[in-house]
């Protein structure tokens, strides 16, 4: 037997991994968004390593609930609204996609925080960058040709390497940082709550969900090509949270040990100080700008997307509202509304991008109870129902997260009253 | 007449007045006979799980309370038949296709009525107030609905016109696709391009050749490509060959190589040869639009003959409005139109009747310049000419000006979300 003959195999699988990757990576990417970036940079500057030992459990129940969302799109063939329109009822469906509603359009103004603060930088009042940056992403989505838009979003995603080499190169002493990803260290009060939820609210997003489900349920894959789309979301995942691991790192070691805490995005670019210098600045700059632009006109889109589809209504992008005026005014709406908050007088759009995280942690136990509802319905899945252990790692994370939640709202309302426990 | 959302959840009594349960789902029948679903059965959820009892037992349905008409040790549960529905399981908040409408629209309730002793599933309700009946907001709707629209219509239609989307269960029911044929193809691809993967490819499955190939004419190549995508080579290359081979170029040059080679060497000789042919040609290009289907005559005929001709051998062709006169070597040296021809004498010779003045493109030209030729000369199709003037293949109106007027705005809406 020649070689050639005994690698096509290989290269046939490998050719169809390829065809199959994408939806897992690239909703791993749009993942790092504006309030990702925020959210990892604070954990970093003013918690220093002592978050780090989140990350592999993240990634880990990340794996988990894409890996979840991905079987329920390939088996189903459907979107993740349209499954729970047609297994759980219209009162269901009205509460989850209101839920999706409020958490979007607060995602959204976090992408318009990012969009305000990067271009603070070079000096730009967000008067004027946040009304333009609205009119490039509706303008994006009317007349954008998807596929371009989302090529050059991933090639300028890897901009995020920059925190990949920043931090190996302030040079953090390695022996404490992998101490600290292994060594759980906790406290009670609000502020460290926050920023736990909000670690898990914006890496495991409730948008995210929706937004896999229907990549791959339109890329129409076959129960066949489950096993590949699994390498897809691992891969997806577990980059994902390298560079969320990788962003903190760089600001611990950078930021939390100058004792600067992060006041505006101005500081957070410290963090990529020992690769950039003086260019620091410019390359945080652009890297949140791509991220956030790129996210505030997907967001729109899918919430616009998955409404429609719950609903039959019409769904089609248009600059004329009458084809399909729901699917119009929802993605117009959004832009609109995102906008138009970050241009009230805002305090802190580093404040901006993480409250929406935050919701959204406290959001996803709702959205993941869903999920795992469907995802045990022999009727949908058949024979690719969950194994008990994953349902039992599922509730774990979902009973975990509403105890942070309730941690969270007992420090808030209380301040200082856990901690006297 | 009676909504679906407002029955269920009623009680069920027994012939006492003594609560068995309430009123889940409703069980009906598609026989071939039968224009509505027949209620056959009603679920009921007990204490001790569902029970399906037949629709004879019940006294009243479209009542508050649902007396039944035996004691309760008296009843009987059912076996549902393998054909019949359940109306909340396999109906409600399902998609179904609004045959007059042309688009998939969801279910957001049901209309029942009462005819004799039968009841039959008559309406769909794909409105606003539907879905606010099912959120209890149905009184409000009405009354918001009436104060911003007054004497609006409702988005109530009746059954008749609507056909269930295949879902693999529900093949069982009156075969999907019947109403369907009468529809026109665009009007198919329509409907096609609102439904998913599976469904698309289930539904497309049904159709015929004919059919599939009209069909697929009239989406994009993109999206052809992906209706195409899980269907076996076979079937592909007997669809091509259904196709007009620019349309038939244009999908397989969607298609991965490998793939596009084998389907072509299933189909038969000289259609792959011209589709061949045409895929070596730039897509934008008058060689990459134009078909290879068209009429040609040698100059020497007569009108009369001409005729005969074209009766004999000129089916295939996209259109025969234009009639190209060539020479022994294919040199395109004139052109008459149908009308030329019909109202000719019948012995009027070929070179008496053309045109020698030949509107025409060459191979490499655009689209946009092919467009703008076609409606300077006010045409209906243009002839493509190589190097040497001889004719290769016909570029027709309506691809001319797809470049310009997409077929349809909904091609707008991104891959990922179609």
């Amino acid at each position: 037997m020649s070689l050639s003959v005994r690698l096509r195999p290989i290269r046939a699988r490998l050719l169809l991994l390829l065809a199959v990757v994408g939806p897992g990576i690239i909703t791993a990417n749009v993942d790092n968004d504006a309030g990702g970036i925020a959210t990892y940079s604070i954990a970093g500057a003013h918690y220093g390593f002592s978050m780090l030992w989140m990350m592999p459990l993240v990634a880990l129940a990340l794996i988990i609930i894409q890996e979840m969302s991905a079987r329920l799109g390939v088996v189903s063939g459907k979107g993740l609204s349209s499954l729970i329109r047609e297994s759980l009822g219209v009162r269901v469906t009205v509460v989850i996609l209101g839920i999706l509603l409020i958490a979007n359009l607060a995602n959204t103004v976090s992408e318009f925080a990012g969009v305000a603060a990067s271009m603070e930088i070079f000096g730009v009042s967000k008067f004027i960058s946040v009304p333009i940056a609205a009119v490039i992403v509706w303008l994006l989505i009317v007349k954008g040709n998807y596929k371009t838009v989302e090529r050059v979003f991933l090639a300028a995603s890897a901009i995020y390497l920059a925190y990949v080499i920043s931090g190996m190169l302030a040079k953090p002493d390695w022996h404490e940082v992998t101490l600290a990803a292994i060594h759980p260290t906790f406290h009670l009060d609000a502020g460290y709550l926050t920023i736990a939820v909000t670690i898990i609210g914006t890496t495991i997003a409730p948008w995210m969900q929706f937004y896999q489900q229907s990549s791959i349920a339109d890329k129409g894959l076959k129960p066949a090509d489950i096993s590949f789309e699994r390498v897809d979301v691992v891969i997806g995942s577990i980059f994902a949270v390298l560079v969320a691991s990788f962003i903190t790192i760089a600001c611990a070691s950078t930021l939390f040990k100058e004792g600067v805490t992060i006041a505006s995005a101005k500081d957070a670019a410290l963090a990529l100080g020992p690769l950039a210098g003086k260019y620091a600045e410019i390359l945080f700059a652009v890297g949140l700008l791509n991220a956030s632009i790129f996210s505030a006109a997907i967001l729109p889109l899918s919430t616009a997307y998955v409404i429609c589809e719950a609903f039959g209504w019409e769904a089609a992008v248009n600059r004329d509202w009458h084809e399909a005026p729901v699917f119009f005014s929802i993605y117009t709406g959004l832009i609109v509304l995102g906008a138009a908050i970050i241009l009230l007088p805002i305090k802190s759009l580093v404040q901006a991008m993480i409250s929406s995280q935050t919701l959204n942690g406290v959001l996803l136990p709702v959205i993941l109870v869903v999920m795992l509802r469907l995802i045990n319905d022999k009727r949908i899945m058949g024979k690719h129902t969950n194994s008990l252990v994953m349902n039992i790692i599922n509730w774990l994370v979902v009973a975990i997260l509403i105890l942070l939640t309730t941690l969270l709202i007992i420090a808030t309302l209380f301040p200082g009253w856990l901690s006297h426990l | 007449m009676a909504f679906l959302s407002e029955m269920l959840g009623h009680t069920v009594a027994d012939f006492e007045g003594i609560k068995i349960g309430t009123l889940e789902d409703l069980l009906a029948t598609t026989q071939k006979k039968l224009t509505h679903p027949m209620i056959t059965g009603i679920v009921v959820r007990t204490d001790v799980g569902k029970k399906v009892y037949a629709i004879t037992d019940v006294a009243v349905l479209i009542a508050p309370a649902i007396p039944l008409k035996k004691h309760e040790k008296d009843l009987r549960s059912i076996e549902p038949a393998i054909s019949d529905l359940f109306l909340v399981r396999d109906i409600l908040d399902k998609q179904i296709i609004d045959m007059n409408g042309v688009r998939v629209v969801r279910v957001n309730d049901l209309e029942i009525k009462r005819v004799g002793n039968q009841y039959f599933l008559v309406n769909v309700d794909i409105g606003g107030a539907g879905l606010a009946r099912r959120l209890g907001l149905g009184k409000r709707w009405q009354n918001l609905s009436a104060k911003l629209q007054p004497g609006s219509a409702s988005s109530i239609i009746s059954w008749d016109v609507i056909e269930l989307l295949p879902t693999g269960e529900s093949m069982r029911l009156k075969v999907p696709g019947e109403k369907l044929k009468e529809l026109h193809p665009a009007d198919i691809a329509e409907i096609v391009s609102d439904m998913n993967r599976i469904q698309s490819g289930e539904f497309l499955d049904q159709l015929d050749l004919k059919v599939l190939a009209d069909t697929l004419e009239e989406v994009e190549p993109d999206f052809q490509a992906s209706l195409v995508e899980s269907m076996p080579d076979e079937r592909v290359a007997d669809v091509l060959q259904e196709m007009a081979p620019d349309e038939a170029a244009d999908l397989l040059a969607e298609l991965p190589r490998d793939r596009s080679e084998e389907i072509l060497d299933l189909m038969e000789d000289e259609d792959a040869n011209d589709v061949r042919k045409l895929l070596t040609y730039e897509e934008d290009t008058a060689g990459g639009i134009m078909t290879t289907e068209f009429v040609s005559v040698k100059e020497g005929l007569t009108a009369e003959e001409t005729i005969k001709l074209l009766r004999e051998t000129a089916g295939e062709a996209e259109q025969i409005f234009y009639v190209y006169v060539v020479d022994d070597e294919r040199h395109l040296i004139g052109v008459f139109s149908l009308s030329d021809l019909v109202l000719a004498k019948p012995r009027n010779r070929l070179t008496e009747i053309m045109h020698r003045r030949v509107a025409k493109v060459h191979l490499d030209d655009s689209q946009e310049h092919i467009a703008q030729m076609i409606s300077k000369y006010n045409l209906l199709a243009i002839p493509v000419v190589d190097e040497e003037n001889r004719v290769q293949g016909i570029v027709t109106a309506d691809d001319a000006l797809d470049k310009i007027i997409p077929t349809a705005w909904k091609k707008k809406l991104p891959r990922l979300y179609r």
